[in-house]
């Protein structure tokens, strides 16, 4: 059975000048190949330099690397040919906040909004971005939102007084809820979010070959913690860390009640959006 | 010449409810041996356990949690189940009725075999 990335890459070479280096390339990086991803799509760029999907592309494989200037300046690329690419809005929106430019990405997350309309992952990620925006006066923002966006509050009844912390990540690797501290008081909630970026989406679509149905959960095991994680809609995932010491059962039974409240918090967002 | 691998795969795939377990590259998601029944699209497999399994590895490393030994994936029709060591990973694909509590021990022992 020939693999996907053996095709692409053998239609390219029988074609060079063709667009099959925009799948191959996307292939390579939802395989983890970025420096390769990179290279299939910085050589189809020298032939297609007006393709807007192209420095799309090369724009997520840079954030994926974390090289968030150059993503930057390929999303910026992508306006320029594209002034409406949702996609190069919410790329934009999701590394500015990454670097703590609030207000920037605001103004990238608004525009999303307005474009593509009712997208629950982008109204929640406004809500937050919102709250560490300083130049939004308080008043600006819904107090309930306020409220809930607080990270903790959504999942305490959830997770009571457990060894045990949860996370509302979107389909971006933007975390909307909850916090990752570590012992010396830091907080990793944010780096974890942009390792597991894109999983929901990958999983189901590779599931969908396999007809195995819909995701319901995927746990890992690891030296410090059991890890569970149950899809929240909208590509985005809940994710439960537990101690090792507590059952595999109470943690899947902890990280459902977790699914549900943050389905419901998203719910309530844009439903509040929308009005 | 016999593949290095296929105790552990057989010591797998002997579990009732299995369909195909496989041994695969962790870096580039290639099969390096399996045992697949007729019809399983093994690269498809392959790619997503071996794809997820790095992704939880690196969160997990971001967390600072140490080493991850086993992954389970869940979907309504079937699981997915992997277990690494070093730069292999061992992958198991399973119908909903597997004992997961006896196969996530194997693959676990198994996984040991790998290095």
């Amino acid at each position: 059975m020939i693999d996907e990335v053996s095709q692409l890459s053998q239609e390219l070479a029988r074609e060079p000048g063709s667009l099959v280096f925009l799948r191959l390339g996307e292939a390579l990086r939802r395989r983890g190949q970025l420096d390769v991803a990179l290279r299939v799509s910085l050589r189809g760029l020298e032939r297609h330099a007006d393709n807007s999907d192209a420095h799309d592309l090369i724009a997520r494989i840079y954030a994926d690397l974390g090289e968030f200037d150059r993503a930057l300046q390929s999303w910026d690329a992508v306006l320029r040919l594209a002034p409406r690419h949702l996609g190069a809005r919410k790329g934009k929106g999701f590394v500015l906040f990454k670097q703590g430019r609030w207000s920037d990405a605001e103004s990238e997350l608004l525009a999303v909004a307005e474009q593509g309309g009712g997208d629950p992952s982008i109204s929640a990620a406004l809500a937050v971005v919102r709250q560490h925006a300083s130049e939004v006066p308080l008043g600006d923002v819904n107090p309930q939102v306020q409220q809930d966006a607080v990270p903790r509050p959504l999942f305490a009844d959830a997770l009571g007084e457990g060894e045990m912390t949860a996370l509302l990540i979107d389909s971006e690797g933007l975390v909307m809820a909850g916090t990752y501290p570590t012992v010396g008081g830091g907080d990793v909630s944010q780096v974890i979010g942009a390792e597991l970026r894109g999983v929901s989406d990958e999983v189901q679509r590779a599931l969908r070959h396999l007809a195995l149905g819909s995701w319901t959960c995927i746990s890992f095991e690891t030296d410090a913690a059991t890890v569970a994680m149950a899809p929240a809609g909208d590509g985005g995932l809940v994710l439960l860390a537990a101690d090792t010491a507590l059952p595999q059962g109470l943690v899947r039974r902890v990280l459902e009640l977790c699914a549900v409240e943050a389905r419901t918090w998203l719910e309530r967002t844009v439903s509040r959006a929308g009005t | 010449m016999s593949s290095p691998y296929v105790a552990p795969l057989a010591a797998v795939s002997r579990h009732r409810g299995i369909i195909g377990a496989m041994v695969v590259d962790a870096q580039d998601d290639i099969i390096v041996d399996a045992t697949v029944r007729h019809g399983i699209k093994a690269s498809t497999v392959a790619a997503l356990g071996a794809s997820i399994y790095r992704k939880a590895r690196q969160s997990a490393g971001a967390a600072g949690l140490g080493d991850t030994a086993f992954l389970r994936m869940e979907a309504e029709h079937g699981h997915i189940f992997a277990a690494g060591r070093g730069g292999l990973v061992l992958i198991a694909l399973a119908e909903s009725s597997v004992n997961v509590g006896i196969v996530r021990l194997e693959m676990i022992r198994a996984a040991e075999g790998l290095a």
